[in-house]
């Protein structure tokens, strides 16, 4: 068994959760029309946030694990990739917001009264995911994934129009429903540990997977079916997706990058935590889920051919791409966890990078998304037309950007686990996903530019809020695709906690 | 002493065959505000099971199941649901299948799927004592309200019976859980049951804000987000 590390008391990660969500508690119910007071709070809650998560890392990094709360509280390398990647995320979607919401009027509401309740559930919606990453406890897993779908409601609606309410409607009770499910699967868990460990142990995540393969056969059949329904749904894996491109889609843009950089995630981080004690007793699992995520991504790929909806056809690529993330995490060797965490990482970057690229595009146009009715973009928004190329290329994996490294990295693991079928499937996927998304970026900054009656404006660059923050974001999936390295530690770190718990067995 | 156990086991399969009965009633009714009384009643007999369970096994911390669920099973969400309805249409809208078949088909799916899980428990049972009586009986009822929940899911219409299926589907989990590990910290119970109520409040809301635009609770109307 690969040990994970000295277990040491500490409240840092508790702060983690319990700072940014004080903080927007107060936005939310102080600060909501006062401009300053409102910045201040968002700016010191995602500043502690960050900052302990970082302090965290930095710890955990030196070979600790931290534990607080009876050991309700467990935070290893996995948690802590987690919570810097929430927050870092966090941190620029609120920047690149500041310059966003002065969009006009007719993309909807946000004027001043409603940037509290945005900025307010950002904050929100960062405290529950850093306490999701942070729990050890299997029922409060359910209860915190749960929070953060709760957080991301009211964003899905923010603008009140017709469809958004629509879209989160269909979110909150397709997530809520297909969650409950994983609930059933954490209440059986709980239940079987009972059985081996004493009553408080049986909850927590880091005791019952020492007793996993004790569990009943037909009963962990049972609970990986319904975690996999579950957390799957929260995954937005294929056949449980529907909600993601309708969520996507009518959510303000930032949010949109939020949803589909860490919301989606948050349920293969799940999935991390739970299914895993399953696989070294239960190889079928293992193939099942890779199949799933084979033939997910394929399908995907296949709808989001069929968009004409920029947002739309960006939510059924994170459809298609999570398919890789929860591939490669459940090969359960080393490569292939390495490079599903990795893919992870690089998605966040990628995906998000489009979304803000797609959200200035609308932002330049009155709110126009729909690849029909744009074109010849790229004169007029050049830094914009850089930045998504950037992103497009990097999802379609192409050196030197950072979606070909975890791409290749997952290429290898397959091969190695002599799954030629997923890997040729994978390939394939990866190929689609270049030439759609070539050809999204051609006809929206290159083809012909459509005449626009009811905008006569010339679209001009967009401020130096979204442009900066965008092009951050590509600065990282270069820097990634060529200096890999850099995420070495925190990667190599979290992959072992994973396997510590295959090791086990 | 034995023949009390027995009195007091057969308290608890009356109370739970009562509790079915609400749940049907709560799906079936019509009326969307007897739904609520029947969704009540569900509840506060789902409540007396959870006492029922803590006076016969002994277990304290049980009560603190028993508060929390009168406190927002039968309180606080049908005080929800109540104030919402008020607001909306009285009557559910016409469901996709007709009163008569959805009875039957509620009839045979809660007999086949009671009947197989009590005779197959030991499929869904994680430990030998969840096998015994009445656990048993408790179990397949959990799987079968949560059946029944899914069920209005799939068919119903009305965005408000949506809310209610939903309900319904938590309320077979909590049962299970209460059979399956009654020891269950009360950080964690609070955290569970809380969860629901914050859910069902935000859909309610969002159902809401859709009939105050469409002037409709159907949520077939809520399909316009297709490619």
């Amino acid at each position: 068994m690969i040990d994970n590390g000295q277990i040491v008391k500490s409240l840092l990660p508790v702060l983690t959760f319990l700072l940014p969500g004080g903080a927007g508690v107060l936005v939310l119910v102080f600060a909501r029309r006062q401009a300053l007071l409102r910045g201040a709070l968002t700016v010191l809650g995602l500043g502690a946030a960050l900052l302990t998560s970082g302090l965290c890392a930095a710890r955990v990094l030196r070979g600790e694990v931290l534990v607080a709360w009876h050991m309700t509280i467990y935070v290893d390398a996995l948690s802590v990739l987690m919570q810097l990647l929430g927050g870092m995320l966090a941190v620029l979607v609120a920047c690149y917001s500041i310059g966003f919401s002065r969009h006009v009027p007719r993309m909807g509401d946000f004027s001043s009264g409603r940037r509290g309740v945005y900025y307010g559930l950002i904050l929100l919606f960062l405290a529950t995911m850093n306490w999701t990453c942070s729990t050890n406890n299997i029922v409060m897993l359910w209860v915190s994934l749960e929070a953060t779908t709760l957080a991301m409601t009211f964003q899905v609606t923010f603008y009140w129009k017709r469809e958004s309410i629509e879209a989160g409607y269909k979110y909150l009770l397709l997530v809520a429903v297909g969650v409950a499910f994983a609930l059933f699967g954490c209440v059986l868990v709980y239940s079987a540990g009972l059985a081996f460990l004493p009553g408080n142990e049986a909850l927590l995540l880091s005791s019952l997977r020492k007793i996993a393969h004790q569990i009943p056969a037909n009963l962990v059949l049972l609970t990986a079916a319904f975690f996999i329904a579950g957390f799957g749904t929260k995954t937005g894996l294929l056949p449980f997706h529907a909600w993601v491109p309708d969520a996507h889609s009518e959510a303000p843009t930032p949010v949109s990058a939020l949803l589909s950089g860490v919301v989606l995630k948050i349920g293969a981080y799940a999935l991390a935590r739970t299914l895993i004690m399953f696989a070294p007793q239960y190889p079928p699992i293992v193939v099942f889920v890779a199949l799933l995520a084979s033939v997910g991504m394929l399908i995907a790929i296949f709808m989001a051919w069929a968009q004409d909806d920029l947002k739309r056809l960006l939510a059924y690529h994170s459809v298609s791409q999570m398919g890789y993330v929860v591939e490669g995490l459940g090969m359960g060797t080393y490569l292939g966890i390495y490079g599903g965490l990795f893919h992870l990482i690089n998605h966040t970057v990628f995906k998000s990078l489009l979304f803000l690229s797609v959200g200035a595009v609308m932002y330049a146009t009155g709110g126009l998304r729909k690849m029909s009715q744009l074109g010849g973009l790229g004169r007029h928004m050049p830094i914009t037309a850089f930045c998504f190329f950037v992103g497009a290329l990097a999802m379609g994996g192409l050196p030197p950007f950072n979606g070909f490294m975890s791409k290749f990295t997952l290429f290898l693991a397959l091969g190695q686990r002599r799954l030629l079928w997923a890997a040729v499937v994978s390939v394939v996927t990866g190929l689609l996903t270049l030439a759609c998304m070539v050809h999204a970026a051609y006809k929206v900054f290159w083809g012909r530019p459509v005449a626009n009656p009811s905008d006569a404006r010339e679209p001009r660059e967009v401020p130096a809020w979204m442009t900066v923050t965008m092009l951050l974001l590509a600065a990282a999936c270069v820097l990634l695709g060529v200096y890999p390295q850099i995420a070495y530690p925190v990667l190599d770190r979290a992959t072992k906690c994973i396997l510590s718990v295959l090791g086990s067995g | 002493m034995e023949s009390g156990l027995i009195v007091e086991s057969n308290l608890i399969v009356t109370l739970m065959v009562a509790h079915l009965i609400a749940s049907l009633l709560a799906v079936e009714v019509r009326n969307l505000r007897y739904a609520v009384a029947c969704l009540a009643v569900q509840s506060a007999l789902l409540a007396s099971i959870f006492a029922a369970f803590a006076y016969l096994t002994a277990t304290p911390n049980l009560y603190y199941w028993v508060l929390t669920a009168l406190a927002t099973k039968v309180v606080i969400i049908p005080v929800l649901l109540w104030y919402h309805i008020l607001r909306l249409p009285e009557r559910e809208l016409q469901p996709m299948i007709g009163f008569r078949i959805s009875t039957a088909i509620i009839a045979v799916l809660t007999v086949i799927c009671y009947r197989f899980l009590h005779t197959y428990v030991e499929f869904v049972a994680p430990t030998p004592e969840a096998t015994i009586e009445p656990a048993r009986s408790c179990l397949a009822i959990a799987f079968t309200v949560f059946a029944l929940g899914l069920y209005v899911l799939m068919v119903r219409r009305d965005g408000v019976k949506i809310i209610i299926g939903m309900i319904l589907l938590e309320n077979g989990i909590h049962l299970s859980l209460v059979t399956l590990a009654p020891t269950l910290p009360e950080t964690t119970v609070l955290g569970v049951t809380t969860n629901v109520v914050v859910t069902a409040w935000v859909l309610l809301y969002l159902v809401r804000q859709a009939f105050e635009r469409l002037g409709t609770t159907d949520t077939l109307d809520l399909s316009q987000l297709r490619h």
